[in-house]
């Protein structure tokens, strides 16, 4: 058996290297093989990587069980989905473990994550890296078209994480109820009201409820830039206008604002089933997505606020104490590349947009991204930044303050 | 022999839970917690819809008990009813809540039935029936789930005494079928249940599984929002929790504390009924009119189980109807990889972990047969797990775990599902061995037999029936499990409840809801079999007991 697995490897290698031998023949190639990754990959055949990512959404799921095929297939990695109902979870863990003075094999190799969460780890100088750099997919990355790719949430990532998808703040609508869908904050208050128990968002501090509300707060504070910077003294004093929005919309509210769904999916759910006209997601194919799988009526429709729509990436990291960081990086680079990125991008898998340029792909992997293109529905308006993340903290403290109990 | 057991028991099953309890009482010595703590918003209003939706669902649920068991004995029907609650015991707490939300809530299948043709409703109506700020919804959720088990135990107990003696002395007396009932046999098997009444108590005050989908949310119950602490990415929440969890132990304890005090007063008006003399022989047609609410718990389970299915195949559940336009097998189909390893490991952890418990109790049983003091001390060491909030033990075993270096591994979550199991075997084996007729074994040692032989002969396949009894709901336990599970396996060791649970709280149903059926499938399989190769085994035999 051992004998056996030495032969493949071997003849891994080879590949690797006839790979890497052909490579500079393809400069702009989808996939880039560079000595040091050949190294990872054969590092990194046969063993596991647990990959801690949120569960909430089958779609999702299924392209994560999808990759883990494939990348079994060529890299030898065993790939396991730890499925979490919020990646705050495997961030726990892994401060509970150094904690307990575990600097090395820690409990998760990889995990999804974004915004307050990196923050958290990145401070606490519990991640990887910056390794971003070794994975050679990670150049295809389109950094000077969409610089939320290296800055997340105003912090610049610094290698330490590598973007996987990007993501635009989009509210979704049931056309054959909403036939002006609002457009600015203003007259979606109106909307609500004109409405009563038809508009609802998740509950802070779920990530997408707490997007929400600092959407609304970058398009109702008159100096935006201020929330680019972090949160102080004056937090009451900017945050003022969001908290009137909010406290106008309460008592029109799905059960007049004293419940709220507990996330995006569950949110979805209630639209489906026809307690609501609204649902709101990060990914501007979503309503797409859930049309094509049945989930929600063909009425559905995207739109976003003509101030502008919240715009992040997510991304993945590696944390410091992971058994297995080469495997990770393996996986990694493979999320990363066309093929990968293409199906991710498909509204009948999963829908989330790339983040490659398009534009240094090789002819082949262009080809598969235009033809997508013209089904992605890009949405009208321009982009906003995500605030500093000391923001979200302070939102979630105060919307519980002021809301949390009813 | 008796040390070697007793120092086993010690060593399994105590060590772990008083470590447990240990380390969170020195995580939560911290004064900057414990200010966090009470400065929380709605702190106040937690503490008391714990205590509140725990107090009420206890109560009704012992009624409902009380008053299925006298209806069932009083029409000699205490076998029949066995056989019924069973497959609602091995019901996981999980995918009960979530059947429950598709049936109470406004788009749910009780006014999806109703709709539009009684009331209507082209769409749902804005009603807060689930999640409501009173907790209506969760305290109906512990009665489903709660009152088959104090029946189950309620049962157990009357096998005990003689009740048929008892009840024909009352009847001789004069009285009505259920005032004799009342009056001569409901106190006595009372006091038997006293072990797992407190056990009942304490989860409905704690417990974080039933909570999450129908609990209230603003603000959730103490369980719920601890374990949101637990679980947030900030480091400074943890000793916060701790300090939650400890609260949540006193709050439980005082719950405990004012049920006790209910009881005495329980017992006064108990004996004023039993002393004013009236015989209450028309007193039945009341009782007959609270026959039907000892079918509400069951009613509720089955249409749960029936909501569960339709919300599983439909792509979309549009109201009102009642199945969705895109029927389809798909959504499992496509679970089915991840459903296969999840109930696999499921499987796995349940059988081994079954087959510890019972040959850990099985052990105990014989070397303490004839120590009652120590049967009864050890009785409470096994409940112990059952008895302490779950959430107070969990997270300090849990971070001795990752300090070993032995979270994240099958022996640590097994060991931790074994460890809940116990309470549920010794309770149903311990019982079984105890009715045994010693003249049987007796027998057999005068013809010869040694100690050995004469068990493997005698005593085992008298204990077969309760012991494949005592498995199943061991393996319904294991399939349970969330907390212990997702902790103990640092979210590596996967099975059906904590799928199910990811899924719903990140509040997708459908998900859930397919997860939820698989759940609750698994146990039902698992009692099939027992009960199955019990029949096959016994066949033909009379007097061998259940």
């Amino acid at each position: 058996m051992s004998v056996g697995l030495a032969l493949r490897s071997g003849v891994a290698i080879l590949v690797f290297i006839f790979q890497g031998a052909i490579a500079p023949g393809h400069a702009q190639s989808s996939s880039p093989a560079s000595p040091e990754i050949v190294e990872i990959e054969r590092r990194g055949r046969g063993t596991t990587v647990y990959f801690n990512a949120w569960a909430g959404d089958e779609a999702i799921n299924r392209y994560i069980a999808w990759a883990a095929r494939e990348i079994n297939r060529r890299y030898g990695v065993t790939l396991v989905h730890v499925k979490v109902a919020d990646i705050a979870e495997a961030v726990t863990r892994i401060l509970a473990e150094r904690a307990a003075g575990r600097l090395s094999e820690g409990s998760v190799d990889l995990l999804w994550l974004n915004g307050e969460n990196f923050a958290a780890l990145r401070n606490a100088n519990l991640l990887y890296g910056p390794w971003v750099d070794r994975v050679p997919n990670a150049r295809l990355i389109d950094t000077l078209g969409n610089p939320t790719t290296i800055r997340d949430f105003t912090l610049p990532t610094d290698g330490y994480e590598l973007a996987w998808g990007s993501a635009r703040f989009t509210l979704f609508y049931d056309s054959a109820a909403v036939l002006d869908p609002p457009r600015d904050p203003k007259s979606l208050l109106a909307w609500i009201w004109a409405h009563p128990g038809r508009f609802t968002y998740p509950r802070p501090p779920n990530f997408l409820g707490t997007s929400f509300i600092e959407q609304l707060l970058l398009l109702l504070v008159p100096d935006p830039g201020r929330v680019q910077h972090p949160v102080g003294s004056d937090f009451a004093a900017v945050t003022r206008p969001l908290w009137a929005w909010l406290d106008a919309a309460q008592p029109a509210m799905w059960r007049r604002g004293r419940l709220f769904p507990p996330s995006g999916p569950a949110q979805r759910e209630l639209l489906g089933v026809g307690e609501l006209d609204w649902t709101m997601a990060f990914n501007p194919l979503e309503g797409s997505r859930a049309i094509a799988q049945h989930e929600l009526p063909d009425t559905v429709r995207g739109t976003s606020f003509s101030g502008g729509a919240l715009a992040n990436s997510h991304f993945l990291a590696i944390p410091a104490n992971a058994r297995n960081p080469d495997g990770a990086m393996v996986v990694a680079n493979f999320l990363l590349s066309a093929e990968a990125q293409v199906r991710k991008a498909d509204v009948s898998v999963w829908g989330d947009p790339t983040v490659l340029d398009i534009t240094v792909l090789s002819e082949s992997d262009r080809r598969l991204f235009g033809e997508q293109s013209a089904a992605s529905d890009q949405g009208p308006g321009g982009v906003l930044s995500e605030p500093h993340p000391s923001w979200s903290a302070e939102l979630e403290r105060e919307w519980i303050a002021r809301y949390g109990v009813r | 022999m008796k040390p070697v057991a007793l120092a086993l028991v010690f060593a399994f099953a105590g060590i772990p839970v008083l470590a447990g309890v240990g380390v969170t009482l020195v995580e939560a010595a911290n004064p900057v917690a414990w200010k966090a703590l009470l400065q929380y918003p709605g702190i106040g209003r937690t503490v008391a819809v714990s205590a509140w939706t725990g107090c009420v669902a206890t109560i009704v649920a012992l009624g409902l008990a009380h008053l299925t068991v006298g209806l069932a004995a009083a029409a000699a029907r205490a076998e029949r009813l066995r056989t019924l609650i069973l497959p609602l015991i091995a019901l996981p707490h999980l995918a009960l809540a979530i059947g429950l939300v598709l049936v109470l809530s406004p788009s749910g299948l009780i006014l999806r039935l109703l709709s539009p043709w009684a009331t209507g409703f082209h769409l749902p109506p804005d009603w807060q029936t689930v999640q409501d700020p009173w907790g209506l919804s969760l305290i109906l959720g512990l009665i489903v789930k709660e009152t088959p088990f104090l029946v189950l135990m309620l049962l157990g107990a009357r096998a005990q005494f003689p009740v048929d003696r008892l009840m024909l002395q009352s009847r001789s007396l004069g009285y009505g079928p259920m005032k004799a009932w009342w009056v001569s046999v409901a106190p006595l098997l009372q006091r038997r249940i006293r072990l797992p009444l407190t056990a009942v108590f304490v989860f409905a005050v704690t417990n974080v599984e039933m909570a999450i989908p129908l609990g209230p949310a603003m603000p959730p119950p103490l369980g719920v929002v601890v374990w949101q602490w637990f679980t947030a990415s900030r480091l400074e929440l943890r000793a916060q929790a701790f300090a939650g969890s400890v609260l949540l132990l006193v709050v439980a304890l005082g719950a405990l504390a004012a049920a006790w005090g209910g009881t005495c007063l329980a017992r006064l008006v108990l004996r004023a009924y039993a002393e004013s003399g009236h015989r209450e022989l028309r007193a039945e047609r009341p009782f007959r009119v609270l026959a039907l609410l000892v079918g509400v718990p069951f009613t509720f389970a089955i249409s749960a189980m029936a909501a569960l299915a339709l919300r599983a195949v439909s792509a979309m559940w549009r109201f009102p109807a009642l199945v969705g336009d895109h029927l389809e097998l798909r959504l499992v189909a496509q679970l089915a990889p991840s459903l296969k390893m999840a109930l696999g490991s499921t499987v796995t952890l349940a059988c081994s972990t079954a087959i510890a418990a019972i040959a850990l109790v099985t052990l105990i049983n014989e070397s303490l047969i004839d120590d009652v003091r120590w049967r009864t001390r050890i009785g409470v060491l096994l409940f112990a797990p059952l008895l302490l909030p779950q959430l107070a033990f969990l997270f300090g075993l849990q971070s001795l775990l990752v300090r070993l270096g032995l979270d994240g591994t099958w022996v640590a979550v097994g060991w931790e599902h074994t460890l809940f199991e116990l309470p549920y075997v010794w309770g149903l084996l311990a019982a079984a061995r105890k009715q045994l007729d010693s003249r049987l074994i007796l027998t057999a040692r005068t013809l010869g037999a040694g100690g050995l032989r004469s068990w493997r002969a005698v005593t085992l396949p008298l204990l077969l029936r309760p012991t494949l009894l005592a498995g199943a709901v061991a393996f319904g336990v294991s399939a349970a499990l969330y907390l212990p599970t997702l902790f103990a396996g640092g979210g590596r060791v996967m099975t059906v409840a904590t799928e199910a649970t990811s899924a719903a709280s990140s509040g997708n149903l459908r998900l859930a809801a397919a997860y939820g059926a698989a759940q609750a499938f698994a146990p039902l399989i698992a009692l099939l079999f027992a009960t199955l190769i019990g029949r096959a085994a016994f066949s033909g035999r009379q007097g061998v007991p259940r």
